[in-house]
């Protein structure tokens, strides 16, 4: 029912049924009135229970059942019922009128009329009934909000250039700054664009608290008819240089499903991806994968984008910037091969030229003999595989090829499987004679980490026959950036495509929960297709599972062109994801990445110890560099939430880069560093969801005892804001004998009563 | 004595010949010098290469690859009772050209022995000089000495065999006597660009030099062929090979005098690199490492050679494994 209907039958708005208390103004006794209304009532039924004639039990029933209606309706009238409600002064209370003043007003979406429009005609016109109406009881006080809230004469002054807007600051600032005066509410115009980290939660608490009721008036449709936006990019935080990246793109459209558009990264150097995005016909929301490679060392913004579509309403949310920190480290892997075979020689020179991965080889000649390859000195690996874990925590990814899992004791078996749930390690596993399930592992800790199923075999069993088996990417898998061959994904499909078959001799068939298969291999001697390339996260770290036993005929097969870069590529892309998050001793994290100047930045820093048990009583401090190269030492204090985790706050006021640098030392000693970057920007986050939230504006007048206004039922507002609890107010009495709901109810129980006796030939 | 004749000697003397190579050669304490270097715990501790190092962490002290020999070589002459004085089999019986040929293949490992056009030598040609006696005793001894996954027979490949690349390690031998023709040329080029691994062996002195050298500047004429150093990688990947043995031709060996032929008085491993430093080819001058793997069993024929022309071998193969 709208809001008019229900005032022309009930004479009043709901506002003031919500706010008033019903009461009966006749000066009859209660039990008085209670014995009249059952006199009443017995008289009606007695009357009725004598009449004869034609008229049957039912008639009766029905007769008797209008006309109690009647009776309690006029003695209903008779009993005065009324409201109290509060009234506001006129004159003597103020109201704040709150104007969003950020981007997101300037969308037209009302009727091609942008939605600050509507602030101009109702409190800039002359001559604006609202205002003038508001005007007539109240003391007006009005405020301009975005990131800041100031005081304003008037609308004229707003330019609508806000790059973020903060609800709940603005909310509160009103509040505060009103608190000395009576206050009958806070009228809020605006979108409902909230860009705030913490919510609004605590300043609606308080307006409660204080009786201060909020009238928001909602600006803008709720559901766009026309538009794309780039809603949300997943992208890794921290990358070596040379790696491919895969970002996850969260595209949400309105109007635009079955139509093609193209994705497009770019950095300042240009392009550096492109790929055409059918959106879908059936939702509004699809995830599409691209891939790019960082090479240079640093921070760096990428920029994802769509060009801007005919008949948009909003054309600023088509590009969204993510940051990338690009480093260029060596991360250490160590590759374990158990006996000698070309893996170890191809591997080594896929990765030769690779200078972001350092592959330390520990290769198994003989038995109790090895071979170690590219080791930092001569202590190194001497005994083998690593005996303690400060030893094997050296190495940020671990390679299990072809060695068999008696090879390693029970404690080695467990230092792999804590290796990667408590180190965060990537561990990796190759196909071979004596790997998988043929080498012992089902039933071992290590079997626990890995993503796939191993089918239950004794070790030593013979191995299957090998199997040729050609590899294709699954649907998900094409996708990532381990499995991108090509610039394109067609390209790289086809390339996929015209792989040479690869041989397996572990038959596995199926991953765990949560395990994701990236690649799979087809034979028609094999009953389902083999699980070729798989992962999933455990604990801290993650797992891969790699059956074949020897990717390197992907370069050496007599149908692989010598200029093939097929290994080199997948076995760098590969091991570069595998170590790709691994974390150190210190691990730094900010809120966010991208920064307005002002915002203040949280650094958070994990800090651990050799076997990576969190350390409480370390040293740590964070080193801010500025753009302009001005240093800023922060102590961090252990945080109390969590083991190991110290944080601190800074704010930073210029634009650009800004180089954030912790270190953690014990008793003297270097626990760890980490260095990261944020970008402090002229942020504008106005134009993303930037739909009107009726849902939040709602949600604001409901708990703070006010009311929800549209530009359509925002005619209500100045009788309802006079009627609200806060400011200085007088009780009054509102009559509801002579609502015309009543008398409607009369006529029409009258009526029907006369219609029944006519058509059942009744006296 | 010719070397036909040789090995029926040893055929028909095999298994007397063996006991009494058992009782007294290699139960002997008849060390060569190599021999007792690499017998040497400390030497195998050495690390010395920058980045790279053989270590033996067994508890029983260093390993000594007498007696996996010994006990090798047993087996193989065993098994030799059936073959004919000259092996002869179809042309096309060598011609693997896929790795999962054999029954319980693919292994991580085949000896590859390479079939190029040259001067006429016997039937067969000079690429199967020694050929196969020499390449199964090899196996026998590399799959008793190391954890390698070889397999255990012969596997010569054409060099115009598309399945040639499949292996990456290639054994050839007497290209004194080679004589490319152009598609093989360029099938050992792409061979080694992919990344193949050659290894040459037995061929002496001047002559024969210029024309291996010859022909394999068609293959690689922008590369030179340089000396390995004693401290390359090579010689320290399995063994420490401190110095060089020139290992003679069986007939010289098993009855003494000069160990060189024609004017290959120094035996030389050379190697050729590619720009990016990696060791594309190996070539053993002035030496017969075949001939003591085929001897290795002859009670006649002197410890020393073969131990050092197994090492070296087992030492080449585990190099082009891991780099």
């Amino acid at each position: 029912m709208s809001n008019s209907l229900f005032e022309l039958l009930f004479k009043y708005s709901p506002y003031v049924f919500q706010q008033g208390r019903f009461v009966f103004s006749a000066a009859w006794p209660s039990m008085a009135l209670a014995a009249v209304l059952l006199v009443a009532g017995l008289l009606a039924v007695v009357r009725y229970r004598k009449v004869g004639g034609k008229s049957g039990p039912v008639d009766r029933v029905v007769l008797a059942s209008i006309r109690t209606l009647v009776l309690v309706i006029l003695l209903f009238c008779l009993l005065q019922p009324a409201l109290v409600v509060s009234v506001a002064v006129p004159q003597e209370n103020f109201v704040g009128i709150l104007i969003d003043n950020s981007q997101s007003m300037q969308i037209a979406d009302r009727e091609t009329l942008p939605r600050s429009e509507f602030v101009a005609q109702a409190f800039g016109a002359e001559g604006s009934e609202l205002l003038d109406a508001l005007s007539e009881n109240f003391k007006l006080r009005f405020f301009s909000f975005s990131d800041v809230l100031e005081r304003v004469d008037g609308v004229e002054p707003l330019i609508y250039a806000g790059n973020q807007t903060y609800l709940g600051m603005a909310l509160d600032g009103a509040r505060q700054e009103l608190a000395s005066v009576p206050l009958s509410g806070l009228v809020l115009l605006s979108d409902g664009a909230d860009n705030a980290l913490g919510g609004i939660s605590d300043s609606i608490q308080s307006l409660r608290a204080a009786s201060v009721p909020v009238f928001p008036v909602g600006l803008g449709v709720e559901r766009f008819t026309r538009d794309i936006e780039i809603s949300r990019i997943d992208v890794p935080r921290t990358v070596l240089a040379g790696s491919s990246v895969g970002v996850d793109v969260i595209i949400e459209h309105k109007g635009f499903g079955g139509s093609t558009v193209v994705l497009i990264v770019e950095d300042d150097s240009g392009i550096v991806s492109r790929q055409d995005v059918e959106l879908p016909r059936q939702g509004d929301s699809t995830v599409v994968k691209a891939t790019f490679t960082a090479d240079e060392p640093g921070p760096r913004v990428f920029r994802v984008r769509i060009a801007p579509q005919e008949g948009e309403m909003v054309t600023q949310n088509n590009q969204r910037d993510v940051l990338v920190s690009v480093q260029d480290r060596a991360d250490r892997i160590l590759y374990y091969e158990g006996m000698p075979r070309h893996d170890v020689a191809f591997l080594r020179r896929a990765l030769h030229e690779d200078h972001n991965l350092q592959l330390t080889v520990l290769q198994g000649t003989a038995e109790n003999k090895f071979l170690r390859l590219d080791i930092l000195d001569e202590d190194e690996l001497f005994g083998g595989f690593p005996k303690s874990r400060e030893e094997l925590y050296e190495y940020r990814g671990l390679i299990l090829g072809n060695v068999r899992v008696h090879l390693l004791t029970s404690d080695q078996q467990q230092m792999v499987v804590d290796f990667v749930s408590q180190r965060g390690g990537g561990l990796l596993m190759i196909g071979g004679h004596s790997s998988f399930a043929e080498g012992g592992y089902a039933g071992s800790p290590i079997a626990e980490v890995l993503p796939v199923v191993l089918p239950v075999a004794e070790e030593g069993a013979t191995a299957h026959s090998a199997t040729e088996i050609q590899i294709q990417p699954t649907l998900f898998g094409m996708t990532h950036p381990v499995i991108q061959l090509a610039d394109t994904l067609e390209d790289s499909r086809e390339h996929w495509r015209q792989l040479p078959p690869l041989t397996v001799v572990n038959q596995i068939f199926s991953v765990k929960p949560g395990a994701t298969t990236l690649l799979v291999g087809t034979s028609e001697s094999l009953p389902q297709p083999q699980i070729v390339l798989a992962h999933q996260r455990y604990g801290r770290g993650k797992a891969l599972a790699f059956t074949p036993q020897d990717s390197w005929l992907w370069q050496m097969h007599h149908d692989i062109p010598l200029e093939d870069m097929t290994h080199e590529t997948l076995w760098r892309q590969l091991l570069r994801w595998l170590v790709q998050d691994v974390p150190g001793q210190v691990e730094l994290t900010t809120s966010r990445d991208r920064y307005a100047p002002g915002q203040s930045v949280r650094v958070t820093a994990s800090v651990r110890d050799e076997t990576y048990i969190e350390v409480n009583n370390s040293q740590v401090t964070a080193r801010i560099i500025s753009p302009a190269g001005l240093e800023e030492e922060l102590p961090m204090d252990w945080s109390l939430d969590a083991d190991g985790e110290y944080q601190a706050f800074f704010t930073p006021k210029e634009l650009g880069f800004y180089e954030i640098h912790v270190g953690a030392h014990r008793n003297g000693d270097i626990l760890g560093q980490e260095t990261s970057h944020i970008e402090v920007a002229d942020l504008s986050s106005e134009y993303f969801d930037a739909e009107m939230r009726a849902p939040l504006l709602q949600r604001i007048a409901d708990e703070t005892g006010g009311r929800f206004y549209t530009p359509d039922t925002v005619s209500a507002l100045p009788e309802d804001i006079g009627h609200s609890e806060g400011g200085t107010t007088v009780l009054e009495v509102k009559d509801l004998w002579d609502m015309p709901i009543l008398f409607i109810f009369l006529i029409v129980l009258i009526g029907v009563e006369w219609t029944y006796r006519k058509l059942r030939g009744l006296a | 004595m010719k070397y036909s004749q040789l090995k029926a000697t040893a055929l028909a003397t095999g298994c007397v010949l063996i006991s009494a190579a058992t009782a007294i050669g290699f139960a002997s304490d008849r060390q060569a010098p190599a021999m007792r270097t690499i017998n040497g715990r400390a030497s195998l501790t050495q690390v010395p290469h920058a980045g790279i190092s053989s270590s033996d962490t067994s508890s029983h002290g260093a390993l000594s690859p007498t007696v996996p020999i010994q006990n090798a070589m047993t087996a193989v002459v065993s098994a030799q009772q059936g073959f004919p004085q000259e092996f002869r089999p179809p042309e096309d019986f060598y011609l693997r050209g896929s790795r999962a040929r054999d029954s319980g293949g693919p292994h991580d490992f085949y000896f590859t022995r390479a079939i190029y056009s040259g001067y006429g030598y016997r039937r067969m040609g000079s690429w199967a000089i020694d050929f196969p006696k020499a390449d199964r005793q090899f196996l026998w001894g590399l799959r008793r000495l190391t954890n390698i996954d070889a397999y255990e027979a012969e596997n010569a490949v054409r060099l115009t065999d598309p399945g040639l690349r499949s292996f990456p390690f290639l054994y050839a031998l007497e290209v004194g006597r080679m004589s490319l023709t152009e598609a093989e040329v360029e099938a050992l080029r792409s061979y080694l660009l992919a990344g193949g691994f050659l290894m040459i062996d037995d061929f002496w002195g001047t002559y024969e030099w210029q024309n291996f050298e010859y022909e394999i500047r068609r293959v690689r004429p922008e590369h030179t062929i340089v000396e390995l150093p004693m401290d390359h990688p090579l010689f320290n990947t399995f063994y420490s090979i401190d110095e060089l043995l020139q290992v003679p031709s069986v007939r010289i060996a098993r009855y003494g005098g000069v160990t060189w032929e024609r004017d290959g008085y120094v035996p030389h491993v050379r190697g050729i690199f590619d720009d990016a430093g990696r060791l594309l080819v190996v070539i053993n001058w002035n030496t017969d490492l075949g001939d003591a793997w085929e001897w290795a069993e002859d009670p006649y024929y002197p410890l020393p050679y073969s131990t050092f022309a197994y090492q070296l071998a087992v030492n080449t193969i585990i190099y082009a494994l891991s780099h």
